[in-house]
């Protein structure tokens, strides 16, 4: 069982695995966008700007869930003490604060029209900031100091600190009043959303799930030949 | 029609901005993860290459990795 996650046998199914989402990354990213841009109808009140839904929603939630998994790595490490818990943290951290910034981003183009201003400090905006702030801490961990234990250690506190503001962001457009407007799509319960929006936000979803995991694999790719080159001479 | 299509009733500005920025940051974090990957790639191979020729054949009869890297560099080579 433990055999099975050697870095030589997690290698061969990364490559494997690159190789599958290359054969089928472009064909899902053309049918996203032209359901994005072309098929998908113009909201009734928000117009064509609701388009913009099609990229900032994917980014929020993979923001918002890569610092999820990070946290939950980031004690299992703690508890179990798992090496590689690590390394897949570090590479999962870049991919967290892109899709993170993403949301800010394209959240500000979308409020320029909808609500008349490209920034306010109103809770969802001001909470979905401090995550950004939490990714550039955790990812300086990482940059700034030498040693592994130190690492783990300071970059998990930052985890676990920054894992509070995230009940925070979700429930934020609920709890204050906010310019944000509530969940469209709710896992328990019925969705606001209409099918003929929801098809093309989850085609959406899933090309930026596969961008994210293109990235991940690749990083963690890296990371193992780094490691690999490191004890080279031992091998 | 295609006017339409770009101007989006006055909205094009923002949706055109906000798919090319993710796209744009994308490709680049993408472009920026390869060129480090290649490069890990790179060394290992000089790495492995200055080895004696019995260190090499040991590093790869014990290492799939070290066997896979080489493999695939001989192939793009």
């Amino acid at each position: 069982m433990f055999k099975f996650f050697s870095f030589s046998n997690i290698y061969s199914l990364i490559q494997n695995l690159i190789n599958f989402i290359n054969s089928v990354f472009f064909l899902i990213l053309i049918i996203g966008l032209t359901f994005a841009l072309v098929f998908s109808p113009p909201d009734y009140v928000q117009g064509d700007s609701v388009r913009i839904m099609y990229v900032h929603v994917p980014a929020a939630w993979l923001g918002l869930a890569c610092f999820a998994l990070i946290t939950l790595l980031s004690i299992l490490n703690f508890i179990f003490k798992i090496k590689n818990f690590y390394f897949i943290n570090k590479s999962i951290a870049p991919i967290g604060l892109l899709f993170t910034c993403l949301a800010i981003i394209t959240g500000s183009l979308w409020g320029h029209p909808t609500w008349g201003t490209w920034w306010e400090w109103d809770a969802r905006l001001t909470s979905m900031f401090v995550l950004m702030i939490f990714y550039v801490f955790y990812i300086l961990a990482f940059k700034l100091l030498n040693e592994e234990e130190l690492i783990i250690k300071i970059s998990s506190i930052i985890a676990i600190v920054g894992s509070i503001n995230l009940p925070i962001i979700k429930y934020s457009v609920e709890w204050w009043t906010t310019l944000h407007q509530p969940a469209s799509i709710k896992i328990v319960g019925s969705s606001s959303i209409h099918s003929e929006m929801l098809l093309p936000l989850l085609v959406m979803l899933l090309v930026f799930l596969l961008y994210g995991a293109l990235i991940f694999l690749m990083k963690y790719k890296t990371e193992i030949i780094r490691i690999k080159k490191k004890n080279l001479k031992r091998i | 029609m295609i006017a339409e299509f770009i101007l989006m009733n006055g909205y094009g500005l923002y949706v055109w901005s906000s798919f090319s920025v993710v796209l744009i940051s994308c490709v680049a974090l993408y472009l920026r993860t390869k060129k480090t990957l290649k490069k890990y790639e790179n060394d290992f191979l000089i790495e492995l290459q200055n080895l004696s020729a019995k260190e090499k054949n040991k590093v790869l009869e014990n290492s799939k990795v070290a066997q896979h890297i080489l493999a695939a560099n001989t192939k793009i080579n």
